[in-house]
């Protein structure tokens, strides 16, 4: 299946895109999307204890399952106002 | 998504926010208080001088969780309208980055919940700053919103 990344904040930077589309086995959790999304990117690794994942614009565990056309977001600690 | 109250104002925006005009039009007969909040931005970070600042948002999600912010306030206190309104892109020192007013008829009221708001937007809404200095660039620390303890029903995406 296909899900959407959105990537914010130092994670954009990092990843050098705010978006990507990426191919999961059925049955995928959010975690394992972050394990794809980090082996290629390992220097994604050091952020996800500081991560939250946001799935389809909710704040989710994550052990989430994914379904086709999910949009899931890392989010880095948010700082606004 | 439109606010569930007619009246209430939820915004982001790229433009400057205009704080009296909000102000005003929060303002009811019924009203016997106006509490607002002007977040603004301060030339300083931790003993640096700071120059501008840029800020970023998971634009679709912010606005819903502005909007949760709106709904729990008109659940929780005695209040009329709520507005909310938040600026992205680069700011400069002096400008307004987020502005909160809320009315009610009773002062007690206006102050809890524009307190509540500007402290939640802080904890829950997607949205980052980044201060640039005249040596360099960082992201502001954050606050990392909560994240729900147990796995919940998986959802279609939305559309």
């Amino acid at each position: 299946m296909t899900v959407k990344v959105l990537y914010f904040g130092r994670l954009k930077e990092l990843s050098g895109s705010s978006e990507e589309s990426v191919e999961l086995r059925d049955g995928s959790v959010i975690e394992d999307l972050f394990s794809t999304c980090s082996a290629a990117r390992p220097e994604l690794l050091k952020f996800r204890a500081s991560l939250v994942a946001a799935h389809n614009q909710e704040f989710a565990a994550w052990d989430t399952p994914l379904s086709p056309g999910d949009e899931v977001g890392f989010l880095p600690p948010v700082s606004g106002g | 998504m439109t606010a569930p109250y007619a009246h209430d104002r939820i915004e982001i925006t790229r433009r400057p926010i205009p704080n009296a005009e909000i102000a005003r039009q929060v303002r009811a007969d019924d009203d016997g208080a106006v509490a607002t909040f002007d977040g603004c931005v301060r030339n300083h970070s931790h003993d640096r001088a700071t120059l501008y600042l840029e800020y970023e948002a998971y634009e679709s999600m912010a606005l819903a969780k502005m909007q949760e912010i709106a709904a729990h306030l008109h659940s929780t206190y005695a209040i009329d309208r709520v507005a909310m309104v938040h600026r992205l892109g680069r700011l400069e020192i002096g400008e307004t980055s987020v502005f909160i007013a809320v009315s009610a008829p009773h002062r007690a009221a206006a102050f809890d919940a524009c307190r509540y708001a500007i402290d939640t937007l802080k904890k829950t809404v997607p949205i980052w700053k980044k201060e640039f200095f005249a040596d360099g660039a960082v992201w502001a620390d954050g606050e990392l919103p909560p994240i729900p303890a147990q796995t919940p029903t998986a959802k279609p995406a939305s559309k």
